[in-house]
Formats: structure tokens, C-alpha cells, sequence
């Protein structure tokens, strides 16, 4: 039973649980991906991510649970699985004394059908490296080349394990827009990452993993929204003002401490501020790296591990 | 079939881009053969001593048995044909030369009338190329001069070849083989280090996210390895011939069989290695340790007859002794240390106890 019709979705995880000795590192995960959306897995390092993906992939056996991709049983068929999807590890594995075309010519030969070396190498911007050995690519390269080497058997699903992780703005930037391409051009595209900028810019739909766990999916939006009604006031903590005195500022619902900052959720911005000037003068003190923001994803989760996501 | 094939010459460019691996498997034994081969075929000129087994008894046999004597650097020693060739096989004879009864009478005859040459018989042995090529120069030179004395027209005295194989191998047809079983160990030794590498670098892994079967993997592996096993076969044979004149002399198939045989059994002792080492200087650090008692307790560079007893009973434990020993029985000649049968039993056990232990212990991730 491969076949799916356009309503069913391409991905469908039930329940997955994966231990390793004591630890464990999926602990009952489950969602669904449809089809041409980009989903995100979001999450700090060891949430579980990558032994989600690995497990999707064919690359590891769950415990239990269920895994369907392209409705195939993955646990059970792995190797049907492995013509239609593309895959980019985490850490871009290449054999470093072949040439970018190499490579790829040698990835192509692997799959019945595949698109030819000069347009994936059109796509990821690879032209003028397309004769270095790859060990001397820089990071960002080596990342364009992962992901060409995903896309070789032009797949109907796409896994990207942070993609992005350890490139400078602009080649992560430039990483962005290529994956937006492939959505566009219909791909279903499942990525993990642990930037929330990465996952605000790219996901339709996101899950936030810690310890194994789902802790909320959904739209950014969604999340966002479904929690925060307030923005938040920031300022760097000022000493004699406490959180019993904060609270009681206009419009304040809540109060978080962050790296020697106090956070101030409020729906009221301009009492909030009000109320905190005049407090600090009282003390004779300014209130510094003052700055006022919608919430984000950060906040999402911050508040629901209690502890910011930091690289 | 495709996949087999890209990922084969994927190995192949790998390899050759690679310098540590080229010098290990190509230049490591080249610089062996050539500093042995030069050391111990060295230009001087030791006496030629030959077995002189005379049938004919008769005036002429001891004319010729002078004019041997006569010639510079000949010494001759009398023997009966039986210990004469026992003497040769045991290496204490260069060649030995045998007057038919009726040489005389033959010679008698042709002073008279000439007519179809006599013959007098020589033994050598083929293997020894150069010393076999000096002994006919030498002997063709005295009996030119005996045919010259008689008539002046035409050959009255040939010798006659007869192959002989010596147990006592030159020392250079002796390291040849042994460094060619050396060559092949070491290849199929250090199949483990790009291998872990491979799997540390998780391009092992990444390839299991293809339709790529692991058969396909093993398989180019193994091919690449064979080829470069027969480069190394050439090359090795190749300089031992045309430097030293090393000639094989055996039987091509059972050297080929040898060939394949021995770098099987040792691809397989470098995947139990690859199954061990978590990491590629793991790898490296315990390809030294397999590859150095090996390369030194296998009789590569000194007869296993020749080392202590314990020593021996260690080289018995060891597979490269069986493709070293076998090497030299089918390549030039060797004295048997081992039957040939018990030299293929050992290397197909030996490749089928290591095919399953990495069966069972390998790792791809």
C-alpha cells in the first residue's frame, strides 16, 4: 500500500519511542507532514531530532511505534523507501578526495532515474567548484553539495538535518532560498534545526522538541498567538527591582528572567514603560537595553522549557 | 551493476589520489626488491664450480675436461651423475655437465667427415636466469673451440639443455615471491583504514540512506582491491625479471590462483580489523600491529627453516607464511616448506573464519 491520494499526508508518525541504554532519545513522538509543506523540527541539541529524522529515513529501528512515509512501513520496508527520498545528514558526508561532479555522478548511478550533475550543480550555485575535491569546500559549500546530493533522484520527500548549522548569514541565507525553491516546486521537505529564525523564515508548520518529546506543533503563528496575547518589555535587571514590585506595573502578566534580563509580558506597552521609568528614577538608575517585542518562537520557548535555545 | 561499477572507479580515483596508499602498497615493495635485489646480486664473480660426470672415459672427454679446466674461473668436480645432481639441487653446484659414452667415438667420426653434431649435456636451472645464462656462455665457448680444432666448418660439439630446479634459490628469487605475498598482506591489511574512515566521516552511513545495497559497497571494495593486487603482481614480477633476472618458471594459473586467493584472505583480515576500530587511527594503530609480526615472522626476508623453533612455531600460526611459501613453489621454484594444497586449505580457511567474524562484528554506522 504506496499509493496516496493528495489529501493523505506524506508523512505519518505515531507514538515513536527510541532508548539507548538509559537515555531516552525519542520518547513517544508523533505528527504528520503533508504534502509540499516544509515542517520543522525545532529544538535544542539532543532533543531527539536527529533520531527522528535517522529513524524516517530507514537509518535506525524504533522501539515501537508507527512510521509511514509515501505510505510505506518504514520499519518494514526500508529499501523501497530509499528511491524516493533525498537525504542531507547533519554532518555533510562526502568522499573527500572526489570532485564536486564526482560525487554526483556517482550518487546518480545509484538510482534508476536521475536529474543530470550540470542542473543540480546550476541549482546549488556549485559552477565554479564543480572540479574541487571536496575536502577543499568551505562549510557552505559542502552544505549546497549535501543537499544537490539529496535531490539527485529528484525525491517527493526531502530530509534536511540542520542544514544550516555552522554557515555564516549569507550562506545560510542563500540555503534558505534554495530549499523555498524546492517547495515551490512541490517537494515536501522535513527539516531539523535549532535556530528559531531559520524556523520562522522556512517552516510552514513546526514542532517543538525537547528531551525526546513534542512539547507543541504547529503553524508559527499558532503558537505564537495560542500563548502570548502580551508583548514583552526587556530591560537589563535592576537591583531593588524585584519581581513582586515589576508585577505590579500596569498591564503586566507575567514576569521571566533571562541572562541578567528581566522579561515583562504586558498588554498595555506604554503603562508597562511608564511604570518602570518612573520606578528606576525613583532608584536613581536607568533602565538599560531597554527594547519592547512581539513575541516570538524564543518566547514560545522559553516558556514552555524554561530556558532559552541558545546555539 | 552501474552503481558496482561508479563505485568502484570512485574507489579507484580515491586510491590513486591518495599518496599514503600508493606508497605503501607500490613504492614500500619496490624499495624492498630493489635494495635486496641490488645488495645481494651483486657483480662479483664467484667461482663457477661445476659437477663433471664423464660416461665416455675415452682420450677426447678428458681433452674437453682440460679445456674446461683451462677456462678462467672454472672449477669442475668429478661425480657420478646421481651425486652430482644431488650436490646441484642442494645448491653446491652451479651445473653439471654430462659426456655421453660414445663421445669420443662421435668425435673420431666427425674429424674424418663432418655430419650431424655430437651433444653434451648440461644441467641448470631456469630460475636462476643469469646464472644459467653465464653457464651456457661458457660452456657453448669451450665446445665452439673443440668444434673450431676439428673442422673448422660448422658445430661438431652442442650443448644440450636440461632444466634442473635447485633447492638453494638465489636470495632475489627467493624475496621476490615473499615480497610480493608482503605487497598483498599490506593491501588487503590497509582496506581497514579507509574503510573506518569512511564510516567515521558518516559517508558509510549516508550511503544507507540510498538504494544502494551493501553488497555493491563490499563488492567494489573488493574489486578495486583484486585490480590493484594484479598491478602490484606485475610490477613486482615485472622488476624482479628485468632487474635481476628472476624468472618464473611455475604455473601461471596456480600463481594467479595465489594471487586472488591471498588478497581475499587478507581484504577479509582488514574488515575483522575495520569491525574492531572505532576510528581511523584506531585503524591505523592496529593495522601496524597485524601488518609488522606479519611482514617479519612470515619468512618474507629469511627462510622459516632458518629461525629458532619458537619462532617457527609462530610463523606456522601465521597466514602469510602459506601465500609467501606458496608464492615461491609456483613462481620460481621454491623448496616446498609447506604442500601447495596445505598452503590454499590455510589462506580459504583463513578467509572464511575472517569473512564471518566481520559478518558478525562488523558496524556500517
Amino acid at each position: 500500500m504506496t499509493a496516496n491520494s493528495a489529501t493523505d499526508p506524506v508523512i505519518v508518525v505515531r507514538d515513536l519511542r527510541k532508548t539507548y541504554g538509559q537515555t531516552r532519545a525519542v520518547d513517544g513522538v508523533g505528527f504528520e507532514v503533508r504534502a509540499g509543506e516544509i515542517f520543522g523540527l525545532l529544538g535544542p541539541n539532543g532533543a531527539g531530532k536527529t533520531t527522528t529524522v535517522e529513524i524516517l529515513e530507514g537509518l535506525r529501528k524504533p522501539d515501537s511505534g508507527e512510521v509511514r512515509v509515501l505510505g510505506i512501513d518504514v520499519a518494514r520496508h526500508p529499501d523501497a523507501l530509499k528511491e524516493r527520498i533525498g537525504v542531507a545528514l547533519q554532518t555533510a558526508a562526502l568522499y573527500p578526495k572526489l570532485t564536486v561532479v564526482e560525487v554526483l555522478d556517482l550518487f546518480r548511478s545509484f538510482y534508476p532515474r536521475s536529474r543530470s550533475s550540470a542542473e543540480l550543480i546550476d541549482l546549488l550555485e556549485l559552477g565554479e567548484k564543480r572540479s574541487t575535491q571536496t575536502k577543499a569546500l568551505s562549510g557552505g559549500q559542502r552544505q549546497r553539495l549535501a543537499v544537490a546530493l539529496a535531490l539527485v533522484n529528484d525525491p517527493e520527500v526531502i530530509f534536511l538535518d540542520e542544514p544550516t548549522t555552522g554557515l555564516d548569514p549569507a550562506a545560510r541565507r542563500s540555503l534558505w532560498a534554495i530549499v523555498e525553491s524546492l517547495r515551490s516546486r512541490g517537494r515536501t521537505i522535513l527539516l531539523t534545526t535549532h535556530y528559531m529564525e531559520e524556523a520562522e523564515v522556512l517552516c510552514d508548520r513546526l514542532a517543538i522538541m525537547d528531551h525526546g518529546r513534542i512539547l507543541e506543533a504547529g503553524t508559527v503563528h499558532d503558537l505564537v498567538s495560542r500563548r502570548f496575547k502580551e508583548r514583552s518589555v526587556r530591560f537589563e535587571a535592576i537591583d531593588g527591582l524585584d519581581d513582586s514590585r515589576l508585577a505590579a506595573f500596569p498591564g503586566v502578566s507575567s514576569i521571566k528572567h533571562e541572562d541578567g534580563e528581566a522579561i515583562l509580558y504586558t498588554r498595555d506597552v506604554p503603562a508597562t514603560i511608564g511604570a518602570l521609568l518612573a520606578a528606576s528614577d525613583g532608584l536613581g538608575v536607568e533602565a538599560r537595553n531597554l527594547a519592547v517585542r512581539a513575541p516570538t518562537l524564543e518566547d514560545v520557548f522559553l516558556d514552555l522549557t524554561g530556558r532559552a535555545l541558545r546555539d | 551493476m552501474r552503481a558496482l561499477v561508479q563505485l568502484t572507479i570512485a574507489n579507484i580515483k580515491s586510491f590513486l589520489r591518495d599518496r599514503a596508499a600508493l606508497f605503501w602498497t607500490v613504492a614500500f615493495p619496490l624499495v624492498f626488491i630493489l635494495l635486496f635485489g641490488s645488495i645481494f646480486s651483486g657483480g662479483d664473480d664467484p667461482p663457477r664450480l661445476y659437477g663433471w660426470v664423464d660416461h665416455d672415459r675415452s682420450p677426447q672427454s678428458a681433452q674437453l675436461r682440460s679445456a674446461f679446466d683451462a677456462t678462467a674461473n672454472v672449477d669442475l668436480a668429478d661425480a657420478s651423475e646421481p651425486d652430482a645432481l644431488e650436490q646441484m639441487r642442494k645448491g653446491d653446484l652451479r651445473a653439471v655437465i654430462v659426456v655421453p659414452s660414445g663421445y669420443g667415438a662421435a668425435i673420431d667420426s666427425l674429424a674424418g667427415a663432418p655430419g650431424e653434431p655430437t651433444t653434451v649435456v648440461v644441467y641448470s636451472d631456469p630460475t636462476q636466469a643469469s646464472v644459467t645464462a653465464d653457464t651456457m656462455q661458457v660452456v657453448t665457448a669451450v665446445l665452439d673451440g673443440v668444434s673450431l680444432a676439428l673442422s673448422g666448418r660448422g658445430p661438431a660439439v652442442v650443448p644440450e639443455p636440461r632444466a634442473i630446479q635447485t633447492q638453494d634459490l638465489g636470495f632475489v628469487s627467493y624475496i621476490v615471491p615473499s615480497i610480493l605475498g608482503m605487497a598483498l598482506m599490506q593491501l588487503g591489511v590497509f582496506s581497514a583504514i579507509p574503510l573506518v574512515a569512511d564510516r567515521e566521516k558518516l559517508i558509510l552511513k549516508r550511503l544507507s540512506a540510498t538504494p544502494l545495497r551493501r553488497w555493491q559497497l563490499v563488492g567494489s571494495n573488493v574489486i578495486m582491491r583484486l585490480l590493484i593486487a594484479i598491478v602490484q603482481t606485475v610490477v613486482i614480477v615485472g622488476v624482479g625479471a628485468f632487474a635481476f633476472g628472476v624468472q618464473i618458471a611455475g604455473n601461471l594459473v596456480l600463481v594467479g590462483a595465489l594471487v586472488v586467493l591471498g588478497s581475499l584472505a587478507f581484504i577479509a583480515l582488514g574488515y575483522v580489523i575495520a569491525s574492531f576500530a572505532k576510528t581511523e587511527d584506531a585503524a591505523n594503530g592496529m593495522t601496524s600491529v597485524v601488518q609488522f609480526p606479519l611482514m617479519f615472522l612470515s619468512g618474507t626476508f629469511f627462510p622459516i627453516e632458518a629461525m629458532p623453533d619458537f619462532l617457527r612455531s609462530i610463523a606456522l600460526l601465521l597466514p602469510l607464511t602459506y601465500l609467501s611459501d606458496g608464492l615461491r613453489q609456483t613462481m620460481v621454484g621454491g623448496a616446498a616448506f609447506m604442500p601447495l594444497w596445505l598452503c590454499f586449505a590455510v589462506l580459504a580457511g583463513f578467509l572464511v573464519i575472517c569473512f564471518a567474524i566481520s559478518a558478525r562484528f562488523f558496524r556500517w554506522q
